[in-house]
């Protein structure tokens, strides 16, 4: 199998499979390439916005609200907690605490901390306390 | 090597539970089988609380195993001097216990912490270097 991949600037994201001949590891790349294309239904300001999966950086349960961080804005996210795991479910989200799932393709490193506590580092900048529990889990997305 | 150890634990477990349930079918129950069937309800005890510590308590891996210390062999001397292991004098040894096995599972973690955030670290700097390079070579093609 070849992969191409250039820069297009000012398009969106697309993918293009070529194939000689329609086979079962050709549809199952494409189930795993739509898993990757998932968004959330997220609320700002009584507004319904839709945001990509690629963009959301975390989620996190706060009071039994689900909250949904990107880059730079937080939203609310009216899901339940089962149909949230559904949709995270082999796209790169880990729970790694009680209350957080994290997007692996934003995080840059884990680090254990003086106090033993450990730390998951995100491309924006921010830092998340990550449960040891969940260590194993988070080793299974690479 | 970690999953043959973890196989062999498991089937040495279901080897003395399978001999154990032939020799209550016979014989009924002996002070060794209740032995071993009470080091099973102390291990699933212990385990379910150990599963309900992590899930609801994020503490320090130091202090955590500390108050796991504490906590389990809170458990062992109550079920000790429930199945009549212990007695006022000589109760103090389930902190003894707990304590040797507490210090090997602290090293185990500990090594296995380490380890994994070198495997993740790792894993995340051959994507990022791997991402530079598709960056460098990225030559527009004429479409």
């Amino acid at each position: 199998m070849q992969i191409v991949t250039r820069q297009v600037e000012g398009k969106p994201l697309t993918v293009t499979i070529e194939y000689p001949e329609y086979t079962d590891p050709v549809e199952r790349l494409i189930q795993r390439i739509e898993s990757l294309d998932v968004s959330f239904c997220a609320v700002s300001d009584d507004r319904q916005i839709r945001i990509a999966a690629s963009d959301v950086y975390y989620l996190e349960s706060v009071d039994r609200k689900l909250f949904l961080y990107t880059e730079h804005d937080v939203y609310r996210l009216d899901l339940s907690s089962s149909a949230l795991e559904k949709l995270t479910d082999g796209s790169g989200f880990v729970r790694i605490s009680r209350t957080c799932i994290m997007n692996t393709a934003h995080l840059t490193g884990i680090r254990q901390l003086k106090n033993s506590h450990l730390e998951a580092s995100l491309d924006n900048g921010e830092h998340l306390i990550v449960s040891r529990k969940y260590l194993r889990d988070i080793k299974k997305c690479f | 090597m970690r999953k043959i150890l973890q196989d062999t634990c498991i089937l040495a477990a279901l080897m003395i539970l399978a001999v154990f349930a032939c020799s209550i079918i016979w014989s009924g129950i002996t002070a060794e089988i209740l032995l071993v069937l009470l080091l099973f309800g102390l291990a699933l005890i212990i385990a379910v609380c150990n599963y309900l510590f992590d899930e609801y308590f994020t503490m320090p891996m130091v202090i955590s195993y500390i108050v796991k210390y504490f906590v389990f062999s809170g458990i062992v001397m109550l079920f000790g001097f429930i199945a009549g292991w212990f007695f006022p004098s000589n109760f103090w040894m389930a902190f003894i216990y707990v304590g040797i096995v507490l210090v090997l599972a602290f090293a185990i973690d500990a090594l296995k912490v380490r380890r994994d955030i070198r495997y993740i670290n790792e894993h995340i700097n051959k994507k990022e270097s791997s991402g530079k390079l598709t960056k460098i070579s990225d030559n527009p093609e004429t479409e």
